[in-house]
This record gives C-alpha cells, sequence and structure tokens, in this order.
C-alpha cells in the first residue's frame, strides 16, 4: 500500500512529497497550515484567497471516480487525508464528544468508499457530496441512539441516496460558484448561514449569541438563502 | 404531479444542515423525492454546507486513524447501485420510507388505519403512516405541537386548501382543521407529529389513545 501511495504522488506533480503518511494522519499536503480557528465572519473570505477552490474540488472529485472505478487505496488516502480532518471538526462544532466526532469521520469515509461509484461529479461537488454524507451519518446515529434495543447496524451504515439532483443545477463549477456567491454575502448574513449549519443551537440561542431577536436570525437566513439562488441564477 | 403545496425555506435549510428532527425529516426527504423544485433548493443550501465543509479547520484525528480505517476498507463492498430497500406492502414507492421499518396497518377508526414506522425523535416527534377510505371525514383537531403532513396517495382537503399526492401541510398550536377525504381513491398521509393532537368528538375519543405521544 505504502509503495503504491507513494507511485500515486510521485505520477501527481502538482502535489508535494508527503513522507510518512500512514504513520501519522496529517492534512494534504497542498492545504495551508492550520489558521486560528476560524470565526464565522471570515472563513469563507479567507479560504477565497488561499487557494484555487475549483481545481482543488475537480481534484478530490476524480479521486472519488477513481475509488468507483479501481477501488484505488492510494485515492481514498488522500481523500481521507482531506476530508475526515475536516468532518471531525463538523461534528465537534455539532457537539459531538471528541471520540463520537472521530468515528463519524471515519464512518463518513469509510461510507465513500462504499458509496463512490453512486457519486455523481455532474450533479455534486466533492465538498457537497461528502457534507451530505457526513450530515445523515450524524443524524442517522441519533436517530440510532434514540433506540437503543434495536441494533441495525446494517442498515444504519446506509445514509440516504443524496438529494437528487435538479436539472437546472450543474454542479462542474458549482462549489465554486456558492463560494462566490458567499463572498458576496454581508458579514451578518454569512454569519447566520454558518451558524445554522456548524452549530448545534436552535436559532434563538444563536439570537441571543450575536445579542439580536430571534426574528431577526430568520430573517437574515431567509435574506442570505434567498441571494445565494439569485447569485446561482445569475452565474448560469 | 407538480406539488403545490411545499415546506417552508425554513424547514429546507433545516432540512439541508442536519438540524431537522428525523421524524420530520423523513417526512421533508419523501417530499423531495416528489418534487423537483424544493429537490433543486435543498441541492443548492448542500453544495453552501460543501463549501463549510471544505473550508472548515481540519482536526487531527487520533494515531494510526487512516491505518485502521484502510484495514476496514476490505470488509466493505463498494456499491454499484442504491441499496434495496425493504420491500414494504405500500402502495407507493418512496425510497427514504424504504430505509424505515413498518408496523402493521391497525384499524383506529371508522375507515381509518394507523402504520407506525420506527423513526422517533430526541424531543418525541415521531413519524407515522395513516390511511384513510374515500369520504373519510376526519377528527377535528387541534394541535399542542408540529404536525408535518405529505399526501403519498390520494387527496384530502380542509379551511386551508386540497392536499393531493406530493403535497406537504405544515400545522402548528395556531391551526385547527378538519380534513375531508377526497372520493375515488383511499388516502396515504406520512405524518410526522410532536406534542398532542386535541382530537375532538366521539371519532377523536377512538383515535386518542393510538396516537397520542
Amino acid at each position: 500500500m505504502h509503495a503504491s501511495f507513494r507511485a500515486h504522488i510521485a505520477a501527481c506533480p502538482s502535489r508535494r512529497g508527503a513522507p510518512g503518511l500512514g504513520r501519522r494522519v496529517i492534512d494534504v499536503p497542498e492545504d495551508p497550515p492550520p489558521e486560528p480557528p476560524f470565526s464565522p465572519v471570515r472563513g469563507v473570505q479567507a479560504a477565497a484567497g488561499r487557494r484555487a477552490p475549483a481545481a482543488g474540488n475537480a481534484d478530490l472529485a476524480r479521486l472519488i471516480v477513481a475509488i468507483a472505478q479501481s477501488k484505488d487505496r492510494a485515492a481514498f488516502t488522500r481523500l481521507f487525508g482531506h476530508f475526515a480532518p475536516r468532518v471531525k471538526t463538523y461534528m465537534l462544532r455539532l457537539g459531538a464528544a471528541p471520540a463520537l466526532a472521530e468515528d463519524l469521520a471515519q464512518e463518513t469515509l469509510l461510507m465513500v468508499w462504499r458509496k463512490a461509484a453512486l457519486f455523481d461529479p455532474a450533479g455534486a461537488s466533492a465538498s457537497g457530496w461528502v457534507y451530505t454524507i457526513a450530515r445523515n451519518l450524524r443524524r442517522d446515529r441519533l436517530r440510532r441512539d434514540n433506540h437503543p434495543a434495536e441494533t441495525q447496524p446494517e442498515l444504519a451504515l446506509q445514509p440516504e441516496a443524496m438529494t437528487p439532483p435538479d436539472v437546472a443545477l450543474d454542479a462542474a463549477d458549482l462549489e465554486q460558484r456558492v463560494r462566490q456567491a458567499m463572498a458576496r454575502l454581508g458579514d451578518d448574513q454569512r454569519r447566520v448561514v454558518r451558524l445554522s449549519f456548524f452549530e448545534d443551537r436552535p436559532h434563538a440561542e444563536i439570537a441571543a449569541a450575536l445579542g439580536i431577536p430571534l426574528g431577526t436570525v430568520k430573517s437574515r437566513l431567509r435574506l442570505a438563502m434567498k441571494k445565494l439562488r439569485d447569485l446561482l441564477d445569475d452565474t448560469q | 404531479m407538480t406539488a403545490r403545496h411545499h415546506p417552508s425555506p425554513d424547514t429546507l435549510l433545516a432540512f439541508a444542515s442536519g438540524s431537522l428532527d428525523p421524524a420530520r425529516g423523513l417526512v421533508v426527504a419523501c417530499h423531495i423525492e416528489r418534487c423537483p423544485a424544493c429537490a433543486g433548493q435543498v441541492r443548492l443550501m448542500e453544495e453552501v454546507g460543501g463549501a463549510l465543509l471544505a473550508d472548515a479547520e481540519p482536526t487531527p484525528l487520533t494515531d494510526g486513524a487512516l491505518a485502521r480505517t484502510l484495514a476496514r476498507l476490505d470488509g466493505i463492498a463498494p456499491e454499484a447501485a442504491a441499496v434495496p430497500g425493504r420491500g414494504h406492502d405500500m402502495p407507493v414507492v418512496s425510497q427514504a420510507l424504504e430505509r424505515c421499518a413498518l408496523g402493521p396497518w391497525r384499524w383506529i377508526g371508522p375507515g381509518l388505519h394507523w402504520r407506525s414506522t420506527d423513526v422517533l425523535a430526541e424531543d418525541g416527534t415521531r413519524a407515522f403512516l395513516l390511511r384513510s377510505k374515500p369520504g373519510t371525514r376526519l377528527p377535528h383537531h387541534t394541535h399542542t405541537g408540529v404536525e408535518m403532513t405529505l399526501v403519498l396517495k390520494g387527496a384530502f382537503s380542509h379551511q386551508g386548501g386540497r392536499y393531493a399526492a406530493g403535497d406537504l401541510e405544515e400545522a402548528d398550536e395556531a391551526t385547527e382543521h378538519q380534513p375531508i377525504v377526497d372520493p375515488g381513491e383511499d388516502c396515504i398521509c406520512l405524518v410526522a407529529m410532536n406534542g398532542n393532537l386535541r382530537l375532538l368528538g366521539v371519532m377523536g375519543r377512538l383515535l386518542q389513545p393510538f396516537v397520542r405521544l
């Protein structure tokens, strides 16, 4: 495995060497060193400036396709390096204990391996697809925990199929367009969008944390989502 | 079969961001299977989730996590197609419903059958199926919590309009209604309910012990 992974890296001109992989899980080399914990406001802007997201995303999509086509373990290793630490962050932010967050991150990547053939690069970006897997696994875990007597590990491992792609949405560069649209939201709107995806808090608590009325949180969210839709319509 | 009644934007966002409880999540998932417009909205929101995930600060996994995960790959066969469902004896097909365990249909009143699902949220919201004979007048009721109803087959009408296959209704404490099932065919609905349904009348007293949460 190790040798084939090195061969894969060597065949991949865009990548720098990654010594020691397999011994310790590290992020994929093209990612920048960790930043300070992100504030809800600046995450997207910072990301927009630090790398070319579309290329990275297309690259990630190709890795998923490689798993589907040839059970490519080197591709899996790269996907794991990129996504598992991010999914762990996602789970932690949604209130999972570290051990559970780690478990769900690994389960998410196992599901990527298992479901790779169902990934349609024309229907979703790699990040969007992995996000839905992580979200569904977390939800299914909550659901299973509510039924402690009923153990169906086989079924609990199966997330629902991704939401059927709308034919009008061409996903080839969707994530990039979403990023651009999010970068054009106001700070306040971006903050409530981020909090509603990445914090396990009801809107009432988000309102209290931001010091604004509940109705303002809801209206900001609605406006933000409408603006995203409009911006995406414009760029199509 | 274009749906005319849809989940609110708030509900779609809650679904896409994973904060909707499992019972209502099941109902919305079944609606989305039948509604390309809402599916498109949710797809967009899921891409927002993907962009946020891509931007998230990586948290290092514990030592050996990759090796342990790689060691598990051999035991997992990649799937070439969607997993077959449980093959429920239902006249309508729903991928989301196929993943749930369903109980048997139970008679709960004249013209009315009820069927449990195994979907129960932490806050007590549960999902179940309701099958009504054509022309059935459902008990007059109000809610003490939220109720979400998706028509899978047939149609019903009440003060708020007519609901046919694919239509989704969200009701809360402020809603008071008495649905009447269309003539012609059975109406099957998937319902998520939190709190008590306050049923009024004789039918209500019959139904109450069964659907009371």
